[in-house]
């Protein structure tokens, strides 16, 4: 295939074979409970130096109790998977546990510039869509995988895609390199002990993200038995293989939404973009971080039940989330 | 009740203007949240209920329940309510990829000569010397796939650029066919710009081309808020204001806590002219 033109940014490096060998060698292929704290799911899911990414964000069925935990182990040297993101990414840089991020969208403020400019952080150019295909082709154990977008674009020069002359149009065509993740955080509506998930509602990429991934910590709202995922096998988002931990979390999303489970808090929303507008996150990481110990205390003592029960009244909707 | 209206704001308008492009026989891929889902939502619950939107999550058709918690434009029960089909962003960009999109209408923080779309930085990109923004989300693929592409925009000097700090999302680029020199699809790009003053198409060259004002300002004004001078449409029209049926539905059914609305210049028909109001 001919090259026409290149991105000149470091990417994550792509090894189908190599990734085929880790399924092989490592993917829990037999059905094992792997019910565990978000404490030890992290520790051991989760390391140093990996490629992290998570679905979808801090706000919207995200898995804003595992960022937490990752903040509170003080992860080191992490390069995030910066898609359709608003604070997750800030709230990592700043708390000094990312060093990299790809971008497609992030929410901005004074904290992007400047770790650019103090070289906190590097940043690779992408668009949203186009990462989700990067771990699509990671998830179909493909090395790369062609789209109409991007191309032309100032992010393209910043990014490891490239345009080449299409072997069957001879026309020029993008083509985007696979991802395959060192570890994924996704929090899910439903899971078993095994982590075979329900995702309800609409997502970013959720199934591609747990199956193009090395390590896939799924957080759960509930924990159901495998008897009820037999009931309805249509509504699997994800097989149990290529789940490591599952961590019940109820809440988990908080302060954001988990549809048709409860609305997000726009008190707690407002507080965590105000933070990132001002460009200074220890006042929010001391206080819904570091002062706790863990998810359920800190829905105990810094959330309280009042607000639970408030969210959870507020989201009335219950069509298409039932199960 | 559809009689023109004598008191709005520049918001509104341009709102206004946007339910009126929007057709039941299209599919949309609209931009989360601000104008362009607003315009959308009034066209649904106005001229045409069955007109058909994506979000990047992936929905199909939602009848969406405003207005939002803040933040909460995708991946909600009430954005994603009654919808036809739900499903992910991948999906999106593949309905995107086929040309089910007719239309796309987003947001942009900088437009160039020929539609370029700037959201990810002001000023100097290397060194993280300038203001840095969010990237281009979702906007790479509209901008790139949808047949037809529908900018939103303030009418301010910093927001048309001769040419935009830096390309997040495809315009024409350099001029015709450069897009398809970077592998993007045929037929597709730039095709209006809207803003609270004033509409823009594009000439044969791929030029931003001005096409009509709204009726509180002049052709001069307009350019007068421009960093470079656009062509001009042999005759530049007046655009239509508000109706009252319109600001209805917009203020007590979709932008009912003024989320959306609650900025800009409030505008007053007087001696038989719609002006800015004395504040």
């Amino acid at each position: 295939m001919r090259i026409l033109e290149e991105g000149k940014a470091d990417f994550l490096k792509v090894d189908s074979d190599g990734y085929r060998a880790y399924v092989r060698d490592n993917k829990p292929h037999q059905m094992v409970s792997k019910l565990m704290t978000e404490k030890e799911a992290v520790e051991r899911f989760v390391h140093d130096g990996d490629y992290l990414a998570y679905d979808c964000n801090y706000f919207q069925r995200g898995p804003a109790s595992l960022i937490r935990e990752v903040i509170r182990q003080r992860k080191k040297n992490l390069w995030l998977c910066g898609k359709f993101t608003y604070v997750a990414c800030a709230l990592l840089v700043e708390a000094g546990c990312a060093d990299r991020i790809d971008i497609g969208f992030v929410g901005f403020g004074p904290w992007i510039s400047r770790a650019v400019r103090e070289k906190k952080a590097a940043i690779y150019e992408y668009s949203n869509a186009v990462i989700t295909l990067r771990l699509k082709a990671g998830a179909m154990g493909l090395p790369f995988l062609p789209a109409r977008s991007f191309g032309g674009t100032e992010g393209f020069e910043r990014s490891g895609c490239k345009v080449v002359e299409d072997p069957y149009t001879h026309k020029p065509v993008l083509v985007v390199p696979a991802l395959n993740p060192d570890a994924a955080l996704i929090h899910v509506h439903q899971a078993d002990e095994y982590g075979n998930a329900r995702v309800f509602g609409t997502g970013i990429a959720h199934q591609e993200c747990a199956l193009a991934s090395k390590r896939v910590i799924v957080s759960a709202e509930e924990i159901v038995s495998t008897d009820e995922l037999r009931r309805d096998p249509a509504r699997t988002s994800i097989p149990h293989f290529a789940v490591d931990a599952v961590v019940h979390a109820p809440f988990g999303a908080y302060p954001g939404t988990v549809q048709g489970y409860y609305a997000s808090d726009p008190a707690g929303v407002v507080e965590a973009m105000g933070a990132m507008y001002r460009g200074d996150f220890r006042d929010y990481l001391a206080k819904h971080v570091y002062a706790v110990a863990s998810h359920e205390e800190y829905l105990e003592k810094v959330v309280g039940t009042k607000k639970l029960v408030e969210i959870r009244r507020r989201e009335s909707i219950r069509e298409g989330y039932d199960s | 009740m559809s009689s023109p209206a004598t008191q709005f704001s520049e918001r509104e308008f341009v709102i206004c203007q946007i339910a009126r492009l929007v057709e039941d026989k299209f599919i949309y891929w609209v931009g989360g949240g601000g104008e362009p889902l607003s315009g959308v939502l009034l066209a649904k619950r106005t001229t045409a209920p069955n007109l058909q939107y994506l979000t990047e999550d992936g929905v199909v058709g939602p009848e969406a329940l405003v207005p939002f918690d803040p933040l909460m434009t995708m991946i909600s029960s009430r954005a994603n309510y009654r919808a036809l089909q739900w499903g992910t962003m991948n999906y999106a960009a593949e309905l995107a990829h086929l040309g089910y999109v007719d239309y796309g209408i987003l947001n942009t923080l900088q437009v160039d000569r020929y539609g370029n779309i700037n959201s990810t930085v002001v000023g100097k990109y290397e060194g993280g010397e300038g203001r840095r923004f969010g990237g281009p989300g979702g906007a790479d693929s509209i901008a790139a796939l949808a047949w037809r592409t529908v900018l939103v925009t303030d009418q301010q000097k910093r927001k048309f650029v001769d040419r935009v700090d830096f390309i997040s999302s495809p315009g024409f680029l350099d001029g015709p066919g450069a897009r398809e020199k970077h592998g993007l699809p045929p037929g597709t790009g730039p095709w209006r710009v809207y803003t609270p003053w004033a509409v823009y198409g594009y000439a044969e060259d791929c030029q931003l081309m001005l096409q009509a004002v709204a009726p509180y300002v002049t052709v001069e004004q307009v350019l007068g808020e421009m960093s470079f001078k656009p062509k001009i449409a042999p005759r530049v029209e007046v655009l239509e204001v508000p109706t009252d049926e319109e600001l209805l539905v917009l203020r007590t059914q979709i932008d009912v806590a003024g989320q959306v609305t609650d900025r800009g210049r409030w505008v007053e028909l007087k001696d038989g002219k719609y002006r800015f109001a004395e504040t």
